[in-house]
């Protein structure tokens, strides 16, 4: 179905601006007239990463396609998902937090296992499907299963996180700054063990970092945004990762790109603080 | 246990932490490990004492507990010491501790303390449930919604406000002079603190996991949430009918007999207001408990990430519940341990007030801790305190 030219878009941002607290003084606009589509491509879906300087909306609008209070809804604008416009949360969009959000009250098999148990599956099955989950998440299914949140490192966290999200198999994954508590060394096993999953699902990823060689190695696309009020200032394509990061990142070409993305950044976050 | 052979050694007149020979009795020099020199390795055991947030042992904790105790009856013993002038205090204000210790065999048979603390507990914790039951379900449920937290708030602030000995008069107008009258009264006095408590437990469950609970499709079906809901109605409809056939009989009666007898016919289950009371009990429990069950985001995630919360907070409202019932038992009862104080007050011996109030701390205590290790095996991923 996605070979069809006339599919909608999976996202589609029109002109949509959010400000909290509307008509008071604390009135803030979060986001200001954003317009981007993200259309439904062929075989595989798209890797979006979203930069921008700090407080420039980059997460308001990955809660806004996810339907999730207060940012929505939308002040204006339309936010639509393959043509319908988003009207609540569901677990077609998946979402991953930078703070840990496992459960704590619950083991790694029983967080991996919560999306399914909320839609009704019997406990064997989707025990099943979560046990297989946790070993493709890098975590051991043996000795890790019946861990509580407590007793796990930030990157096994995360690595939950991954899991329990993706065993919906949701078309939209929204992550947001994901790895950003993760010492350097975790987080490129993240960005890896990312990429690798991501290429079996097909689904589409808006992926929020302030990390700008992390947005280049794992996007197909990055959009930059300005500063608050924030808006689209320009969206550039980016080699997919088709190598590790550890290759990719030595290459000039790479090494350029993050170059003149950083500087451009930079020019950005001045500018905010002159304004 | 291994610290009764201790106490003749810890003689609290040398437990004073600066007496150096204690110190050398420990076989600790204190030379130049004082905190403050800096020096963290190979400190002295005294040193130590006087270094900020430094942990003892279980066992050093004990030991410290065991002389407080000590030292306590040392001064109960040092003023009522001697015969008549020589006496610090007269007898008629405080018994000497083996006058006081002697009456215990008195107190124990004639008194019956056992029949009493159990006629106290039973209450106390027959108001404590009835209260619970109302007010964590509706406390959940106004941690949940913030409009109707907002609703209920007056009421909240009010009930939270009155003081509790204020409520006696009413309830006794109310409720009359007897076991319902008790239960009423601990019911009233808990009711809007466990409330309150639930709210505030529901509404510190941090946001992040309710949007991931959205996000992984947490849904609302209140189809789901009545049958569910129903388990809880039938709990409440046993609670209910049996707990108030147990109301209308002197509770203290049926206890001896049921400990001398084979136990009595349960006649009253043909009667009709037990029948009225199971429906009842099954309505208001699948009514209170429907809003939280028919919403995932609530059964599967809030409440069950404020119950640790919850848990610890009732186990400290029930050692204040349990102090209330004295209050009420002192004024009007005809059983109880606040019976057994004020008639000892009135007719004697004094002696037994002492033992009372000792009898009364080792049972609060004993709850808190079974309270306590039922916490830690219930939520084995919540650090708990001692």
């Amino acid at each position: 179905m996605a070979t069809d030219p006339t599919s909608p878009p999976v996202v589609e941002f029109r002109s949509v601006t959010k400000t909290y607290a509307a008509g008071t003084r604390r009135a803030f606009t979060a986001i200001k007239d954003v317009t981007f589509r993200v259309d439904d491509l062929h075989e595989h879906g798209e890797f979006v990463s979203i930069l921008g300087p700090s407080g420039c909306g980059k997460s308001t609008i990955l809660r806004l396609i996810a339907g999730l209070l207060p940012q929505h809804p939308p002040t204006s604008g339309e936010v639509l998902m393959r043509g319908k416009p988003v009207t609540h949360p569901g677990p077609d969009r998946g979402m991953v937090f930078q703070d840990y959000s496992s459960f704590t009250n619950r083991s790694v098999l029983d967080n991996v296992a919560f999306g399914l148990e909320c839609d009704g599956m019997p406990k064997k099955e989707r025990y099943a499907l979560a046990r297989d989950w946790i070993g493709r998440v890098g975590l051991d299914p043996d000795k890790d299963l019946h861990k509580y949140p407590h007793e796990l490192s930030g990157g096994m966290r995360q690595r939950v996180a991954i899991a329990r999200t993706l065993i919906l198999k949701p078309r939209i994954i929204l992550m947001d700054e994901p790895f950003g508590a993760l010492d350097p060394v975790t987080r490129q096993q993240m960005q890896d063990l990312l990429v690798g999953l991501w290429r079996e699902l097909e689904a589409t990823v808006f992926f929020v970092t302030h990390d700008v060689s992390e947005a280049v190695y794992l996007g197909d696309r990055v959009l930059i945004l300005s500063n608050s009020p924030g808006t689209i200032l320009t969206e550039e394509a980016v080699p997919p990762p088709d190598r590790p990061s550890r290759e990719m990142r030595r290459e000039p070409d790479f090494v350029n790109r993050v170059f003149e993305i950083s500087s451009l950044l930079e020019k950005l976050e001045e500018a905010a603080q002159h304004s | 246990m291994s610290p009764t052979p201790d106490p003749p050694e810890s003689n609290p007149k040398s437990a004073e932490p600066t007496d150096p020979s204690l110190s050398g009795a420990l076989g600790q020099d204190t030379e130049g490990n004082f905190p403050h020199s800096g020096m963290r390795t190979d400190r002295g055991r005294l040193a130590r004492w006087f270094t900020i947030r430094d942990e003892p042992g279980g066992l050093e904790r004990f030991l410290f507990g065991i002389a407080c105790i000590l030292l306590v009856l040392l001064i109960w013993h040092i003023l009522t010491r001697g015969e008549g002038e020589a006496r610090l205090v007269d007898p008629y204000t405080l018994p000497s501790l083996k006058k006081a210790f002697g009456s215990f065999h008195e107190l124990w048979f004639d008194r019956a303390l056992m029949r009493g603390a159990i006629a106290s507990l039973t209450r106390v914790l027959a108001g404590f449930l009835l209260a619970a039951a109302i007010a964590i379900p509706i406390g959940v449920i106004a941690g949940c919604f913030p409009r109707f937290h907002a609703f209920l708030r007056p009421l909240s602030i009010f009930g939270r406000n009155t003081p509790i000995a204020a409520l006696i008069p009413l309830t006794l107008i109310w409720f009359g002079l007897g076991e319902v009258q008790k239960v009423m009264f601990i019911f009233l006095a808990a009711v809007a603190f466990i409330f309150f408590d639930t709210t505030m437990s529901v509404r510190s469950v941090p946001g992040n996991y309710l949007d991931t609970a959205y996000t992984l499709g947490a849904r609302s079906s209140w189809k789901k949430g009545l049958r569910r809901a129903f388990y809880f109605g039938l709990a409440y409809a046993l609670l209910a009918a049996f707990g108030l056939q147990w109301l209308s009989d002197p509770p203290t009666l049926t206890f001896v007999e049921v400990v001398d007898d084979a136990p009595p016919p349960p006649a009253f289950i043909t009667q009709a207001p037990f029948w009225i009371h199971a429906a009842i009990g099954l309505l208001v429990g699948t009514l209170l408990w429907l809003p939280v069950q028919s919403h995932q985001a609530i059964s599967k995630v809030l409440f069950p990430l404020a119950l640790p919360n919850i848990v610890n907070s009732l186990r400290l409202l029930f050692g204040l519940a349990f102090g209330y019932i004295m209050l009420a038992e002192v004024i009007n009862a005809e059983f109880g341990l606040g019976k057994i104080i004020i008639m000892s007050q009135r007719i004697g011996p004094r002696e037994h007030i002492y033992l009372c109030l000792m009898v009364i701390a080792l049972i609060a205590f004993a709850i808190d801790r079974l309270i306590l290790v039922i916490q830690r095996r219930a939520f084995p991923y919540v650090s708990h305190g001692h």
